[in-house]
This record gives structure tokens, sequence and C-alpha cells, in this order.
């Protein structure tokens, strides 16, 4: 039995009268790339910062790497990595200062420092642009950088918020594998993320919302709840117009939007897009295709706020 | 002209949401204009002085009663050597001394001259030198009237009286003097600090390429950017203008409309340069910095605030021109307090719109350079 | 420690990047100064004064002609017309006006009291002040001669009374002598309170303050590497003023170099101490320049003795001065450059001042935490 890599209970945190993490409990095992889901102000920063040491727990514990976080703080930067959504580099600095001064507080000496520059610049491709100023990176290369500079000191566990934001696709999917190869090394990876696709990369994931963890477990097994529901997926020019007219249907119990396309959410058992051509059909509305697709990860999240709202009322 | 109020609309939106600089551009100015208008003055009231008087007659009582009844004097120590008065001097506790030469009455009447010593400290260049000529009017008044009394051998009426008629400011209290030159210098200061920030705020944060790329003419942009500020430092300078009437009974003599429009043009131009500065720095320190350093200094001193302009020397007088408060102080202290009308102030009044004009023009220029 | 100097050096990398503000920061003094320097003077002299004769005699001549050789008055304009006063009141033309009624002449012959008005624009009280003082002190001493030329020939000559007058400390009762010390001062608080808030405001405006968090950098680390910049540009700042005011406006400097330079130290910690206070309750650059210049910076200026002398200012008042650091520094560098007097002058101010800065920078650092609570 491996001992978690981070242990959570009851984890709370208030800001006056506003609970923003509501006895949030999990464990994270060493290795895993653990993900964090949730729509903007449900609560994933502010735990992300309370485990980093930046933030004390109203009340709850939170274990990192085995040292309490609530009682000692300054105990865990050593030994973690940490990269926020706003990347957090210096603008007037070239990539290999920055390097440099991260390395430096971290600890590192000389040699160790000269080894990881030369790493750092290999992993972000910046291999040759060592003396670039910060400010004059891409979204991409600076991404990296970031994620170069928080790992410098070699830490086991890496705490990554928001890492992709206002990142071009084909960089995220380089950035992931970075992470992927991290997570290899056994590296243990907690991630904020609020792109679902993302989410697919994670060994497990846990959904937050409104300060509570709505639903936590692998990919594979968050998607199973819906199993045996089947979903279709309907395109059409009249998007508004198909949602009322499928929304009554006695086949399908909900519908939402889903992109530029319509989710049909059919009640078990029923498996047939029969009824929806149909009615499109009747009510005059075009149809450019209607197919069975799996459950995605949006639709299992949109449900689950859905429920998780519902019952919160 | 719709696509400035719509940049004005968001800059106030986002000043509004700074809660606490709103706060500090409103309220602060005309707090602060009680605390100094309490505070600050040049009168020389009750200035301590130190006496050695080692004639003792009536006609030592009357220089001494002469410094007594001229209010400016207070005599709080009678010391009995240079020693005394030395000590006295370094720990500051009489600011002049005075020493009354014995046989003083036996020269006067011998046709002879006797000096009186008095001793100043010089520390405060300032007001040492308004004591120097007190002290040096005063004695020289009271050696008239020993004289006239000697020669006519009994106390008569002098032959040229003196009636002193004071205009404007009966009690020569120089709050009014300096509260008109408060409200130029803290408005300034305000409206300078307000937008000297606003342009490199941007830079800084990284949104300026939003603003390169909107489709906005530059001077609708600069127009919309200082609305909001505008708005703000008009309150906030009539806010102080209340203040300056309610607790120093600053008087209104001229029209209100007339310091509307004057106030209004001053505001423009402390915000113009404020704004210029903004755009030709990269850093927000920086345009601090240089913001402060034109606008602070140069009214504080430049401004004929406090100190003349007309004892300046020439080459000092030249640079005082470029110093927008100048203009307004004098157009302020004439419509204020003496109540005099646009035929009066125009010149004032068309150099704070030239200089407006200017500031806004450059920063406009310099705007449209950066944007491509 | 070696954590310290990585910060350290960062620092200076990025002020290396902003070129511009070196020019700015060392320029700032010299530019101050020369403008304090020459401008800054309450003299009154040259006052311009209208004659209004309504007489025009040569007795009334005679009298204009003492106003006209005295140094104190510039007669501008000598008119019969009343109106003209008015005007050239209002347009500042005359900041005083003589007015000599008619009959003036005729009055002085025949040995009658005759009064004569002085009108003074009392918008400026100190000029008027000083030039209602001058010309009674002229109007007096017409009198007196007149009184003296009408005693019979032959009759005891009548001495008068002159005042020998000396100002210590800065004999030629100049300006600069007064206020380079609150230029440097005021100079020092501005580097470093108000950069040295916006310096650590930065970090927390652009975001790069929490990635500091999250590493083993302790906070009096951080607080020392952002600070020390500032604080060595205040040290060279008070070496160049001092320069300055020594060579070029030759300020005799009376006291003790060595003194003057570790007292700076101490005010500096206070300054610093002020900017790191600053920085903990602002949350980006804007709020911290603001509460630094109008809660600190300002009050300090007007408060301070700088320009406007503590003892006028009202009783209630006053107590509130001895909270402000500045004064304290205003009485040591004037007591070191003018009267060349030292600790045991001073050492009241010198203890409060150092109290002061402790007291600020407990106060900051307990407000400024890695974690937040």
């Amino acid at each position: 039995m491996l001992i978690p890599a981070v242990t959570v209970r009851d984890l709370t945190r208030r800001f006056g009268a506003f609970l923003a993490v509501d006895h949030v409990s999990f464990d994270v095992a060493p290795g895993e790339i653990f993900g964090f889901l949730g729509s903007n102000g449900a609560g994933k920063s502010t735990t992300i910062r309370m485990l980093c040491g930046l933030l004390k727990p109203s009340s709850g514990s939170a274990l990192v790497g085995g040292i309490d976080v609530g009682r000692d703080p300054e105990g865990v930067k050593q030994r973690i990595g940490y990269m926020s959504q706003r990347f957090s580099l210096y603008e007037l600095l070239t990539v290999e200062e920055n390097i440099t001064f991260f390395g430096g507080l971290y600890g590192l000496d000389d040699r160790k420092l000269a080894e990881r520059l030369a790493f750092t610049l290999t992993m972000a491709g910046l291999e040759g642009r060592g003396r670039t100023l910060t400010r004059d990176l891409a979204g991409g290369w600076r991404q990296r950088l970031a994620l170069g500079c928080a790992i410098l000191h070699e830490p086991r566990i890496l705490f990554l918020d928001e890492p992709t934001g206002g990142v071009d696709p084909v960089s995220r999917r380089q950035f992931w594998q970075l992470i992927d190869r991290l997570s290899d090394e056994g590296v243990t990876v907690f991630v904020t993320t609020h792109y679902l696709d993302e989410a697919e990369h994670c060994h497990r994931l846990a959904l937050m919302h409104a300060g509570r963890i709505a639903a936590m477990g692998t990919v594979g097994e968050l998607k199973s709840v819906f199993a045996d529901r089947a979903v279709v997926e309907v395109r059409t020019p009249s998007p508004m117009e198909a949602v009322r007219a499928l929304d009554d249907l006695p086949s399908v119990e909900k519908t939402s939007l889903f992109g530029t396309a319509i989710h049909a959410w059919l009640r078990p058992g029923e498996r047939s897009t029969a009824p929806i051509l149909e009615r499109m059909a009747a009510l005059g509305l075009r149809v450019e295709s209607a197919d069975l697709v799996q459950p995605s990860l949006e639709d299992v999240f949109m449900d689950v706020v859905e429920r998780a709202g519902g019952t919160a009322a | 002209m719709r696509k400035a109020l719509a940049v004005g609309r968001k800059e106030f939106a986002q000043i509004v949401r700074d809660r606490r600089t709103l706060l500090i551009l409103l309220f602060v100015p005309a707090f602060f204009l009680m605390l100094y208008g309490y505070a600050l003055n040049f009168d020389i009231r009750h200035v301590r002085l130190a006496v050695m008087d080692r004639e003792h007659n009536a006609d030592s009582r009357e220089l001494l009663s002469s410094f007594t009844n001229s209010t400016y004097f207070d005599i709080v120590a009678t010391p009995t050597s240079m020693g005394e008065i030395e000590r006295m001097m370094n720990e500051g506790r009489v600011r002049v001394a005075l020493v009354i030469p014995e046989g003083m009455s036996r020269d006067l009447r011998n046709g002879k001259t006797a000096y009186v010593q008095v001793i100043i400290n010089g520390d405060n260049a300032n007001t040492a030198s308004t004591v120097f000529g007190y002290a040096q009017a005063i004695v020289r008044g009271v050696s008239a009237q020993l004289q006239i009394r000697l020669a006519a051998g009994r106390a008569v009426a002098p032959p040229i009286a003196v009636e002193p008629r004071i205009w404007y400011n009966p009690e020569l209290q120089s709050t009014l003097f300096l509260v008109p030159g408060l409200i130029g210098f803290i408005v300034m200061i305000s409206a300078v600090v307000s937008t000297s920030l606003s342009i490199v705020r941007e830079k800084e944060r990284g949104t300026w390429e939003q603003v390169r790329m909107a489709p906005i003419s530059t001077v609708s942009y600069v127009v919309g950017k200082t609305i909001p500020y505008f708005f703000i430092s008009m309150l906030s300078a009539f806010l102080i203008i209340g203040a300056a009437m309610a607790l120093f009974g600053l008087p209104v003599r001229g029209s209100w409309v007339l310091l509307f429009c004057l106030v209004a043009l001053y505001v423009t131009s402390a915000l113009g340069t404020g704004l210029l500065v903004s755009t030709l720095v990269d850093s927000q320190a920086l345009a601090f910095l240089i913001g402060l350093l034109i606008s602070l200094l140069p009214t504080f001193i430049l401004s004929g605030f406090i100190f003349p302009i007309a004892s300046m020397p020439e080459p000092i007088q030249v640079i005082t021109y470029a110093v927008p408060a100048r203009y307004f102080l004098a157009a302020l202290r004439g419509v204020v307090l003496k109540g005099v009308g646009l035929g009066i102030v125009a010149p004032q009044i068309a150099a704070l719109g030239l200089y407006s004009l200017i500031v806004l023009g450059l920063a406009s220029l310099r705007l449209a350079k950066e944007r491509g | 420690m070696r954590r310290l100097f990585f910060l350290i050096r960062k620092e200076f990398q990025e002020l290396r990047r902003n070129p511009r503000m070196f020019p700015v920061i060392f320029i700032a003094p010299v530019v101050q100064l020369a403008i304090l320097g020459y401008a800054a003077t309450t003299d009154v002299k040259n006052v311009p004064l209208v004659v209004v004769d309504a007489d025009r005699s040569p007795v009334s001549r005679d009298l204009i002609g003492r106003f006209e050789g005295s140094p104190y008055f510039t007669v501008v304009h000598v008119t019969s017309d009343d109106g003209d006063v008015l005007r050239d009141i209002e347009t500042r033309r005359a900041w005083m006006a003589l007015s000599i009624p008619p009959g003036y002449g005729a009055a002085v012959s025949n040995r009658r009291s005759v009064t004569v008005q002085v009108i003074a624009d009392g918008s400026d009280a100190n000029s008027a002040g000083l030039g209602l003082g001058y010309a009674s002190a002229l109007l007096a001493e017409g009198a007196a001669d007149l009184a003296l030329a009408r005693r019979p020939a032959g009759a005891p000559a009548i001495g008068t009374i002159a005042a020998r007058i000396r100002v210590w400390f800065n004999p030629q009762l100049l300006s600069q002598h007064f206020m380079v010390p609150g230029v440097l001062a005021l100079l020092l608080m501005v580097i470093t309170t108000v950069l040295g808030a916006m310096a650590v405001v930065r970090e927390k405006e652009l975001g790069t303050l929490e990635q500091l968090n999250v590493t083993p950098l302790k906070r009096w680390e951080l607080t020392v590497g952002k600070l020390l910049p500032f604080g060595l540009i205040g040290i060279i700042d008070v070496l160049l003023v001092v320069a300055l005011a020594v060579l070029w406006f030759q300020i005799p400097f009376r006291g003790s170099f060595p003194l003057l330079f570790a007292l700076s130290l101490v005010y500096l910690l206070c300054t610093l101490g002020l900017g790191l206070f600053v920085s903990t309750v602002s949350d980006n650059q804007q709020q911290a320049m603001m509460t630094a210049v109008f809660f600190f910076m300002m009050p300090m200026i007007y408060l301070s003795g700088f320009i406007f002398p503590i003892e006028n200012m009202p009783a209630i008042i006053q107590p509130i001065t001895y909270l402000i650091p500045l004064r304290y520094y205003l009485v040591i560098v004037r007591g070191i450059f003018l009267k060349g007097v030292g600790l045991e002058s001073f050492w009241r101010e010198a203890l409060l001042m150092l109290g002061w800065g402790v007291a600020v920078l407990m106060l900051a650092t307990m407000r400024s935490k890695k974690t937040l609570g």
C-alpha cells in the first residue's frame, strides 16, 4: 500500500461569510496525475493555494509529502513545485536569468544550477534562445519555461493551477506530454483545469462545484455513471427551436446545448433516434445529423452541476 | 465622440471599482486642505523675543513696548549676559534677541547714534528675513517718534500721521493668501497623479495591445481617458473650495461662472500634463517620479504659492511662465479675493488654455506614434 | 543568505532593463535643489507703489522722493486720479498705494498736522505687512525730519537710534541654507518610500509575488532584497546632495559628516520601513503611490517644519508634528550644516527617529506574511 503523496481531510476555507472550500477530502497517490475540475469560482484555486502553503485553512487538514501544511506551511516549500495561471515570470529578465533566479531561490549550487539550466532549455525547446527577454516569448514557450522554473529543484509533488490558459492547442498538447513524462518518473502532479478535454489525461479526477467535491474517480468511472444512458447529438441550423421541441419528448430526459450542437439525453433504456427525427420533421426543422454518442466528460460534468445545483437549493 | 464616451465609461468603471483610489481622489484633498489651512501660515506672530535692557528708562521702555504692541513679538526672557542669549538661541528657546545699550538716551540727546543690537536666528531664512524687516521698521519708527518728542520738548502730534488701509484682507491673515495656493497645489497633484499612471498601467499589465488595435482615433481615446478624471477632479476641486469657504472664510467676491471656467481650465491643464507623462514612459514607477517632479516642486515653489515670483532671479522667473499654477493662482486670487472680472484675468485664462492645448496635443501626437 | 543574493541580483537585472530610471533618479535631486535654492525667498524689496498726489506741490514731491529713494519701494506710477489706485491694485501693477491729500503742502508749511493714507493689497499678507511697516517707518522719519527742521536755529542736535541687526547661522539669509536639508529629506522620502512601496507592490500586481511565496525564500529576505537597491540609491543621493550643496551652492558645512551620514541611515530606516508598510496596505502600484503621496508625503512636507514653521501652527496640531520623522531629521541636518552642533544638541531627536524607524518596520513586518491567514 503506497503512502499517499497528498492527504486531504475536511479541508475548509472561509472568506468572511463566503464558504469557498467546503469540507473537501481526497487522497492522491504518488506518481498520479490528479485533476481538479470545475468552473471558475468553484474553489479549485483556493484549494491548491492551501495545499501549497499560501493560504491558511479555516479548518480541516492537509498532508503534503507527509507535512501538515496547516501547521507548517514553510516545510513543504522545498519539496513542491507550483505553477500559477499567470505563469509568473519576470518579463524584463531573459530566459536564462529567470531560470538562474528561481534555481538560486531553491538553493541549487552552481554545478546543479548549470545542469538544470541546460535541461530546462532543452525541455522547453528554448536551446539557443537563453538570452531572449521573457517579454518577447510567445505563449507556448512561456508556459514551458514556467513549468521548467517550477521543477528546477526536482520536487516530487507538482501543483499546476490552470497551466494551459490562453495557449494554442499544439502547445497544450506538447505541455501534456511533458506532464506525462514527469508522471512516469514518479512525480505526483496535481492539476486544476476547466478544459474538459485535458481532464481525459488525468488518472483520476475530482469535480468541484460550489466548494464541494461533487464527483470523484477515474475518467472511466465517472463516465460509467452514464454507461447505460444514451446521448443523441443533433446538429441543426436552428438549435434554440430544437431544444424546445425535443425537451418534452417522452423518450428524452433533458436536452442541453453542446457547442453548436444539441445533446439530447435519452431516458434509461431508450436507444432510438427515431422519435427525435420525427419531431424535428414535424416542426419543419432541418436536421443535419443525429447520432448516438458516448456521454463525454462535459456531459457528466453538466449533469453533476445540475444535480448539485438542484439539491443545494 | 461616442467612442470617446465608451473609453471614458470603461475608465470610469475601473476607477469606481478601485474604491480606495476613488475615495482618496475625492475626499482626501478637501480633508488636507482643512488640515493645512489650519496648520500653515507665515504670520509672524508671537515671535519669541529675549530682551537685555541695559538702559532701563522711559525711552527704552517705549522701544520695548513698540515691539510688543506690534503683535509680532512676545517678550519671553530677560537674559543678563550674551552667553545666556547664545544658549537660548542655540536651543531654539528664543528666535530674536534685543540688546538695548547703556546710554541710549544720552546719545540721543547729544546728537549721536545709539546702536540697538538685534540678533535673529537665521536658520529659517523666510521667517528670519520677515522678522528682520519688522525689527528694522520698528526701530526706525521709534527713533523718529523720540526725535519728534525731543524736538518739540513735549509730546505732540506728529507732523505727518499715517492712516493705513488694508484691502481684501483687513486682518492680514496669511491664510487667505495661502489657501488659494493650497487649492492650486492640491488640485494639481491629484490630477497629475491620477492620470500619469493611466496609460502606463495598460502597458505594464499587458492590455496595451487591445488599445492599439481598437478602431478609435487617438484624439477620441485621449479625450475618453481624460473625461472621468475631469469630473472627479472638478468635484474634488469644488469640495476643497467649499471647505475653504466654510472653515477659513474664503470669500468668493467675483463671479462663480468665471471661477468655474477658471478651475475647469486649470484641471484640464493638469490632467493633460499627467497624460503626457503617461505616454512617455514604460513603467508606472517612472511615470510617478516624473509626474511628481514636474508637478510637485514647480507648483509648490514657482507658482507664487509661497514665494513671490517678483522676488526671484530673472532666469527663474522665465521658467515660471511654463508653470500653469502660476496663472491659475494669479487669476484665482483676483477672482475670489478681489472680485475682478474677465477683463482682468483674460491673459491668465488664455495662458491656461494655450497650455492645455499644447500638452493634450503633444500627448495625442505621442500616442498616435505609439499606436503605429 | 545565498537566496538573498539571487534576489538582489534579479532586482538589479530588472532595474538595468529600465534604463530611464537612472537619470531621473539622479537628476531629480539636482533639479530640485537648483530650483529651490534659487527661487525660494520671501524677501520683500522693490514693492511696486502707486502714488496719488492730489497736492502736487514741491513738498509732496519731497515726500514721494523719500519713497523713490528707498530700496523697499519702486514707484511705478504717480497720478492725480484716485481711480487709478483700484485699477493698479486689481491688476497687481502696484501692491501698495500712497495717497497724499490736497492741501498737504499748505498744512506742512503752516506746521499743522496732516494725515496721509497708505493702502496695501492684503491678498499677499506677508508683503502687505512688511510693506506697511516700511511705509510707516519712512513716513515717521519724514515727520521727524520736519519736526527737527522746525526748531529754532542753534538748538542742540538730536541723535538717532539705529538697529544693528545680526543674523546668526545664516548671515546672508539665504533660503538655500534653510531649504537644502529639507530637499534632501524630501528626496530621500520620495525615492525610498514611494519607489520602494511601488517596487514591492509591483510584484503583487503582476502576480510574481505568489510565485515567490511558494519558494523557500523567507519574508525578511524578500523585504531586504526589494528595499536594498532603494536604500543604496538613497545613500548615493545623500552624498550627491551634500556634495552639491557644499560645492555648488557653497552652503557652509560646519558639523561632522560621519554623524550626518549615520543619522541619514537612521532616517532611511524610517522611510524604507514606511515604504514597506505602505506596500502591505496596497493592492496595486497606483494605490501604493496615492497612499504614500497623500497620506504620508504631503503631510510630511507641510507639517514637518520644512517650509512652514512649526511654532506658527495652532496648538492642537503641534503634537501631531511629533509623529513625523522628517521633523527630527530636519532639526538634525540643519543643526549639523548650519550650527555645527552634534549629538549633545539633538540626541532626543535622533533617538525618537530611531524609535520611529524600528516601530514602523516591526508593524510592517507583522502585516506581511507569506501565508495569508
